[in-house]
């Protein structure tokens, strides 16, 4: 009697412990860095607010190419990592023009993201953001993030942390090979 | 056999049982008639919705810059008409299902609901299944019991059937006093007399036949566990004893059923009171207010106002006072307190005409209430600041004074006083405090 118990006892646990382990085994793990969104797959949220020169500045709802939004801070260690990743994309893509950057502020001053670019040699336009209407509007929860918005509009990809120029040209020829 | 009629009494369990239903009432809120104010609505919604950048912390208990951006929104789509479940669903529609911090009662998520119910509901089911047994287990048939005993004490030693004789002693005297405490029904009272007598017969047969002791040599006989007038014919008794023999003892199984079932339906009972003791909102009182005058209704608002503005939000408290003064125009609290927020956001808006909407208010918050401190404060400020009238400044602050304002609030208006009366050329008053 007391031998069947124990059988049926070490059964239920081996069952626990093999769910939890599928479980969390199919999981992503934490360093993949797309990750989900309700956004993607959907229109992208208007991008529209103030550059750092006051100049009101509006990304079309169909930009007609792609547009990498990258949410940053001049004093964020993976911000400054991704920096001349950006300005390389941005250089690559202005020559054959199916991409551009729009940078926003989260979380830090005008001044210091405005230093922190000028060093960089950013020459697209940053929005400042100060009531953080954007970053609401994306759901941004930490810095760096970047959308990849598609030229119908829809956001394409969601990416938590630092990014590379092959990261964003990958996800940039899978959506043109998915919306072909 | 006596069969005295008793004062009904209701069982323990069931006043705690009516406690808790009326705990439960009061802290859901159901009695709170009163309609919600903006404010009350923000940080119901705040409560409920995680900070984004943080880790299990609602945006309304973080000062995170991703929980502050939510909570302007929150309340700027309320100030929009949006309801709650539009304001959720906006947020989620952002952020993912993890922003809500309560979980949605579907899917996978409802396990989190139904679980805890579920095994409440088993836990109680276990907990009365083994109450009953337990119960039926004790009112045996005499005869039974005497077999019983009779079969288990023919093995005993001698030492071991004093003992054992003590124990029915105080098992009968126990009865007793529960029964004549109202604690042991009469039916199941005298089920265990004539269990623990007849148990006590078969002991001292027993006793007799093993060592040949008069039973009348145990003690002088006493009637323990009787009614007064009768007497335990077949259990003559010994005085009661303090020997602690131990009693029959559950099997391992109930005792596990039983710690189970309680731990459950405690846990169950933890996991119902925070689910449904709703938190309280500023000015909200614990026990609800279900038929509030309208004069009561606008002081708990002047209240809630009142703290709002303390906590430096001053545009909700802004809306509170308009509301109040939807309801009683000549409200000279909320004309006053509502003519000194313009005034401040006027100052740093740099907007001459929220200036003046202000000085309007303060000048009919005075004609109102002339005795109104606060009223005259903030006109006697007005005055100083923006036209440089220090006498008449002083005019408000005299007063102001006069009306005997709280020690608190002169010390707050002690710098401006002192200025006021010093650039008109007057004394201090000794009233105000010293620098």
């Amino acid at each position: 009697m007391g031998s069947h118990r124990a059988r049926w006892i070490g059964i239920t646990v081996l069952i626990i412990a093999a769910g939890l382990i599928a479980v969390l085994a199919t999981r992503p793990s934490a360093s993949v860095a797309e990750v989900q969104s309700p956004l993607v797959g959907h229109t992208a949220p208007a991008i529209t607010g103030t550059t750092f020169d006051g100049a009101t500045f509006s990304v079309p709802i169909h930009p007609g190419h792609f547009v990498v939004l990258n949410f940053f801070a001049s004093w964020c260690a993976p911000c400054q990592q991704e920096g001349p990743a950006l300005v390389a994309f941005q250089f690559e893509h202005q020559q054959t023009g199916d991409a551009s950057m729009v940078s926003v502020v989260f979380g830090d001053t005008v001044s210091a993201a405005q230093s922190y670019q000028s060093t960089l040699g950013v020459t697209w336009p940053t929005l400042t953001d100060g009531k953080g209407k954007l970053a609401l509007a994306y759901g941004v929860s930490d810095r760096p993030t970047t959308f990849v918005i598609a030229p119908d509009g829809r956001v394409v990809a969601y990416i938590v942390g630092a990014v590379t120029v092959k990261g964003l040209d990958n996800v940039i020829n899978a959506a043109k090979v998915t919306h072909a | 056999m006596s069969t005295r009629s008793r004062p009904f009494r209701f069982p323990l369990w069931i006043v705690l049982g009516v406690v808790l239903i009326v705990a439960l009432v009061i802290g859901s809120g159901v009695l709170n008639s009163a309609p919600m104010t903006p404010a009350q609505r923000a940080v119901g919604i705040e409560t409920g919705i995680k900070c984004p950048s943080c880790e299990d912390l609602s945006v309304a208990n973080s000062s995170a810059q991703t929980a502050v951006v939510v909570r302007a929104s929150v309340r700027q789509l309320i100030a929009e008409g949006k309801s709650d479940q539009q304001i959720q669903a906006y947020l989620v529609s952002r952020y993912g299902s993890a922003i809500v911090l309560v979980p949605p009662a579907s899917g996978w998520s409802l396990l989190v609901w139904v679980l805890p119910l579920g095994g409440s509901a088993v836990a109680v089911a276990v907990l009365v299944i083994v109450l009953v047994r337990r119960r039926r287990n004790g009112i045996v048939d005499p005869a039974d019991a005497a077999r019983e005993e009779t079969a288990l004490d023919a093995v005993a030693s001698s030492d071991q059937l004093d003992a054992r004789r003590q124990f029915l002693e105080q098992s009968l005297a126990d009865a007793f006093a529960e029964h004549r405490a109202g604690d042991l029904s009469d039916q199941d009272y005298q089920a265990l007399r004539r269990r623990d007598t007849a148990r006590l017969a078969a002991l001292d047969i027993r006793m007799v036949g093993t060592s040949g002791v008069a039973l009348a040599e145990a003690g002088p006989e006493v009637s323990v566990g009787t009614e007064p007038g009768e007497s335990v014919d077949s259990a003559p008794a010994t005085p009661k004893t303090a020997a602690s023999v131990p009693g029959p003892r559950r099997s391992r199984r109930q005792r596990f059923l039983i710690t189970g079932a309680v731990i459950s339906f405690g846990a169950a009972l933890v996991l119902v009171v925070s689910l449904y003791a709703a938190s309280r909102l500023p000015g909200q009182t614990p026990t609800g207010n279900p038929t509030l005058s309208q004069q009561a209704q606008i002081q708990q608002s002047l209240t809630q106002a009142a703290t709002l503005e303390d906590e430096g939000q001053s545009g909700e408290a802004a809306q509170l006072y308009q509301k109040v003064l939807g309801q009683d125009s000549k409200n000279e609290v909320a004309t006053a307190q509502l003519g000194w927020l313009e005034y401040q956001t006027g100052v740093q808006g740099k907007s001459a005409s929220l200036i003046a909407d202000a000085r309007a208010k303060l000048d009919q918050a005075v004609k109102l209430n002339p005795s109104d401190y606060a009223a005259r404060l903030y006109l006697g400020t007005v005055l100083l600041e923006q036209d440089n009238n220090a006498p008449g400044a002083v005019a408000q602050y005299q007063a102001f004074l006069a009306a005997n304002p709280p020690a608190d609030l002169l010390q707050q208006a002690a710098a401006v006083l002192r200025q006021a009366y010093t650039q008109a050329g007057l004394p201090v008053p000794s009233a105000v405090p010293a620098a």
